[in-house]
């Protein structure tokens, strides 16, 4: 039937020429496939951990190095609990593919992970209607007065916690100390924001504007939730009326378009400082200092390695005294799917694994961050270990700065509405005030009528 | 059995036998979800829920500044690439087939080339060479001409100008094929009795070339007035996410896409692609009857 | 009108004008040649800007790709073949990635072309009730844009059992409607006589299909076949919403998991893009000058 129609030997010859590409292929990626020991830059997406017999479950990340973290921790687990063993099979997608993937298994019901991590600006999209987590409060309670409880409720609905928090992202101020030295300023004196404006001045003359004090964002929103924090108002203190019409984000704004007209600071090149071209800027030197989360050292030690030995870590300035210094920025809540097989046995494990002061000092030293288990900051032997990559890589400790601030770190919690103020601050608001000098009270008008339009 | 096998077989049957698979897809693939899409359009869903609110997300989307970018964004992106991408290609193939061409099918394959490569490479490529740096190639190419520098990607006027020169260099090959292929369909004797009758190169052009391109231009027109308004990954990948400053490269279905999948909000999401879809149709369709498309028979 | 046509053999564009025009033109004008050709010299270099700078890209630590955007400059000394080595390794999914996309590529490649070149076979060569209705059905569907569609047709993939699998990737697009336009273009051109002699000769109405008429449609194929591999090679968000296990991701997936903001993996990116750019490549300068025998003799006709 066929024999006319394959008549031309070109037809056949090219498709024999791609399927032996084909083969070709399939018999390279069949070696190599299982290869991961050489493997210096990705770790291969899918990792299986724990014993065969083990509870079987499945779990999506979006960050490859808090995979580490918790086969660590499910290492630990299996061999402290040999009647609870779990075998977790951890798949690592990009950050927007993962919550994709994760919308639409929970929109249609189906496929859902029995654990996943999401990012805390992500959780509100899973909270609205029927909650398709475990409420947590049960796993949560051993450890909890021990725990930073904002950070508790930043994944909370109606009295219940959906997500276990990874880390408290206590936002401290990195200074170059290098570049401070080198033109007489020490910043151990910046109390106030004025203060840092005029740290920022005397900078600037010296250097002959070749450094910038710092770079303000058009891409992201920490230096704004930082100063509702210090001022203790919040965009969403009526999380169904949100009002972005407040003094604190006025005068941040104001006093940031002052420092771009004379020249102290300038737009962080990507948007905001965790991004590569971010890297780049702190890499050459170019900004003296900047406020971020604790979690950003992890970036300092992985992208920017010849900067060690040169920052120092503070708490950041306010714009009068006694405000709060620190805001919570970030965070991933672990979920656990509520009608998984073994949704208990995995709350268990996942509250173990990150509430608990063992939990807590493997997320110092994997990750870097700040755990929500206070006990690890005052434990000397953890957080003065002086094997740290991160003790070794900063001017002063860390957590010395932390238990400074420990009781100041506020949390502006994330709601429905708050990806939409993200998105119209950070799309529009931004630029309008900062690239484009626009009036501060006018474009925060501008946004208020957006999130209302959106909230009626 | 040989009654049943002889109806199949039957001149009259068989058509219908034939489009068979047609008929199977455009149910379960094509009818069923047309129609679970404008039911949920008329909805406000969220985690188990779905509330009927009849007309109120449409009305909502009226007043919807974002989705009016998005409108703005996709139509201008449109019009411009009607403008560039059908008459140059018309042009390049009409110049192909002048005698003067020398590798005509070299030039035709390399042209040919960035439709073969995948949007997200095409739009890595491109970003990068938008790149704000100094050494990103268009800058460079800036800085030869004595100009600064430019963040591309931050304007909406320079990054609508990339997105152009990105669908410009992605389809001018493909669109000259489809004219190169209309044009072989017009008969040497009418270029040459018009040569006998004196007419030069541009009337020959003019009063042949074109209007005999008509059903070409027709399709042509057709098919690139959806891919315009139905634009979402190029600029996707260009901006390096859905989230462009000042939402200059959203489109319609990046709005789609931000509402249905990145916020959850489905019945939202459904109601803008419905107008998308009504939109594109009321288009097409007025386009088509108006160059007559439908009055032909076959030959 | 179409002496040309009908005759797959007759390869360049129209041999019998070149007879024509020659006497005509007398004495080529070297201006006008100058200019056409310098035209296309100049197009051609433009259009192969791009691609030559990712190449050079991707002769350069992934990193400098960030830091310096994409250019052409010779800098030698930073040019070398590791990062295609990376691909091989096995540090990233490449080579699966690879392999995934040619399976489904040439698989529904294959089963589309076949499909829907039955579908228009009945459009073209019969007329029954509701052949309009439903032919403008096949192109109301073109018009479609395939995201509106895309939430519940993932439920329905769910709802048969297909997530995850290749079948459920490649199901939804086999009947493609614009390779069906496409096919039924070039199939009306075909004299329905060819047909009755068929029907004379003892045929049934299927083994004319195959028996005569697809011989002599090779041309529509070889079109179709660039396309449609085109389509399903570089195809990438209804692949990303169905497949879930990371060992099946294709090519446009898996190297759009290598764009994070922190670019720790471009090295991959770069070269693994353009050497994905290669089988596409090949298929073009294999079946080129069938393609545009193809396009040329029924991409739009009447």
């Amino acid at each position: 039937m066929g024999a006319n129609f394959m008549r031309l030997p070109k037809n056949v010859f090219s498709y024999f020429v791609i399927l032996l590409m084909a083969i070709l292929v399939v018999g390279c990626s069949n070696s190599s496939s299982g290869n991961g020991e050489n493997a210096e830059e990705v770790e291969s997406e899918v990792t299986t951990v724990g014993p065969e017999d083990g509870a079987k479950m499945d779990m999506w990340l979006f960050v490859d190095l808090h995979q580490k973290f918790y086969s660590e921790m499910l290492n630990k687990w299996n061999e402290a609990n040999p009647d609870k063993q779990i075998q977790i099979k951890f798949t690592v997608y990009p950050y927007a593919d993962m919550h994709t993937k994760l919308t639409l298994a929970v929109q249609s019901g189906e496929g859902i992970p029995d654990l996943a991590d999401v990012e805390i600006g992500q959780f509100p999209n899973y909270l609205d209607g029927e909650v398709p987590w475990l409420a947590l409060n049960s796993y949560v309670e051993p450890y909890k007065a021990d725990l930073v409880t904002s950070r508790l409720d930043a994944y909370e609905k109606d009295g219940n916690y959906y997500g276990v928090p990874t880390h408290v992202g206590a936002t401290v101020m990195y200074y170059n100390t290098e570049i401070l030295e080198k033109y007489g300023i020490d910043y151990t004196q910046i109390k106030t924001w004025d203060d840092f404006t005029a740290a920022g001045e005397k900078l600037k003359e010296a250097s002959n504007g070749e450094v910038y004090m710092t770079s303000v964002d058009t891409g992201g929103a920490d230096w704004l939730t930082l100063t509702m924090s210090e001022y203790g108002e919040s965009w969403v203190e009526d999380p169904e009326n949100a009002n972005v019409k407040l003094d604190s984000l006025n005068n941040m704004l104001t006093m940031q378009q002052g420092w771009l007209e004379s020249g102290i600071a300038e737009v962080t090149p990507g948007g905001q400082i965790d991004t590569e071209q971010g890297y780049a800027t702190v890499a050459k030197g170019e900004v003296a200092a900047f406020p971020k989360a604790i979690w950003y050292m992890s970036r300092f030690t992985d992208y920017m390695p010849e900067m060690s030995g040169k920052f120092a870590i503070a708490p950041a300035p306010v714009f009068e005294e006694g405000q709060k210094r620190s805001n919570g920025a970030g965070g991933t809540g672990t979920v656990v799917y509520k009608d998984s097989e073994n949704a208990e046995l995995a709350a268990e494990f996942m509250a173990w694994a990150k509430l608990t002061e063992e939990g807590g000092e493997q997320i110092w030293n994997i990750l870097g961050f700040d755990p929500v288990n206070t006990k690890v900051w005052t434990n000397q032997d953890i957080t003065h270990n002086q094997e740290n990559e991160y003790v070794k890589y900063f001017v002063n400790n860390p957590f010395d700065t932390l238990l400074e601030i420990q009781d100041e770190v506020n949390l502006i919690k994330t709601v429905p509405i708050t990806t939409t103020i993200n998105e119209v601050f950070n799309l529009t608001t931004l630029n309008e005030v900062l690239e484009n000098g626009a009036d501060v009270k006018q474009a925060l008008e501008d946004a208020q009528a957006e999130v209302d339009f959106e909230q009626e | 059995m040989k009654k049943i096998q002889a109806f199949l077989f039957s001149q009259k049957i068989a058509p219908y036998v034939f489009i068979l698979p047609f008929i199977v897809s455009l149910s379960f693939f094509w009818i069923y979800p047309m129609y679970s899409t404008i039911n949920m359009s008329f909805h406000n869903i969220g985690n188990g829920y779905s509330e009927y609110i009849g007309l109120a997300n449409y009305e909502k989307l009226l007043g919807d500044k974002v989705f009016h970018i998005a409108v703005r964004n996709s139509v201008i992106y449109t019009i411009f690439t009607l403008i560039i991408l059908i008459p140059i290609p018309m042009l390049c193939a009409f110049l192909l087939n002048s005698k003067s061409v020398v590798g005509k099918r070299i030039y035709k394959s390399i042209i040919y080339l960035p439709a073969l490569v995948s949007v997200v490479v095409a739009g890595i490529l491109f970003r990068y060479m938008f790149s704000e740096m100094d050494s990103g190639l268009m800058n460079q190419i800036l800085q030869f001409f004595g100009l600064e520098s430019k963040q591309w990607l931050k304007n909406w006027g320079t990054g609508m100008f990339a997105l152009l020169l990105l669908a410009t260099w992605r389809w001018t090959g493909v669109n000259t094929l489809y004219f190169e292929a209309g044009l072989s369909s017009i008969d040497e004797v009418l270029y040459e009795s018009a040569k006998v009758d004196g007419a030069s190169a541009w009337q020959r052009f003019w009063h042949i070339t074109l209007p005999l391109l008509k059903p070409t231009r027709i399709y042509v027109t057709t098919i690139s007035i959806y891919a315009g308004l139905a634009m979402f990954l190029e600029s996707f990948m260009i901006y390096g996410s859905n989230n462009s400053p000042k939402n200059i490269g959203l489109t319609i279905v990046g709005y789609l896409y931000r509402r249905g999948i990145e916020k959850n909000d489905l019945g939202y999401a459904s109601a803008v692609g419905l107008v998308l879809l009504i939109v594109a149709l009321s288009i097409s369709m007025v386009y088509l009857l108006s160059s007559g498309m439908f009055k032909k028979e076959d030959k | 009108m179409s002496k040309n046509n009908t005759n797959p053999n007759n390869n360049s564009l129209s041999n019998s004008s070149l007879d024509i025009r020659k006497g005509n033109k007398g004495g080529k004008n070297p201006l006008v040649k100058t200019f056409i050709n310098g035209f296309f010299i100049i197009l051609c270099a433009s259009v192969a800007v791009p691609f030559i700078s990712g190449l050079f890209a991707s002769f350069r630590p992934g990193q400098m790709l960030i830091r310096n955007g994409l250019n052409l400059n010779l800098d030698f000394e930073n040019w070398s073949l590791v990062n295609y080595s990376y691909l091989f390794d096995g540090s990233t999914g490449y080579l699966d990635w690879y392999k995934n996309s040619l399976i489904i590529t040439i698989v529904s490649v294959i089963l589309t072309l076949i499909i829907c070149y039955f579908v228009a076979y009945g459009f073209a060569m019969y007329h029954f009730k509701f052949k309009n209705l439903l032919f403008f059905l096949v192109i109301a569907t073109m018009m479609v844009p395939f995201e509106i569609l895309m939430l519940p047709l993932y439920k329905q993939m769910i709802s048969f059992g297909l997530i995850d699998t290749y079948a459920g990737v490649i199901l939804p697009g086999l009947v493609h409607a614009s390779t069906i336009f496409f096919f039924r273009q070039y199939l009306s051109g075909i004299p329905k006589e060819l047909l009755d002699a068929g029907r004379i000769d003892g045929s049934s109405e299927y083994g004319i299909c195959v028996r005569i008429v697809m011989p002599i449609s090779k041309p529509a194929f070889s079109a179709m076949a660039i396309l449609s591999s085109m389509g399903a090679w570089n195809s990438m968000l209804w692949p990303l919403i169905v497949l879930r296990s990371a060992e099946k991701f294709t090519l446009p997936i898996g190297l759009n998991t290598l764009l994070t903001p922190y670019g720790n993996n471009y090295d991959v990116l770069v070269a693994g893009s353009i050497f994905s750019i290669l089988p596409l490549f090949i298929l073009y300068l294999i079946f080129n000058k069938y393609f545009v025998e193809g396009m040329t003799a029924g991409a739009v006709k009447g």
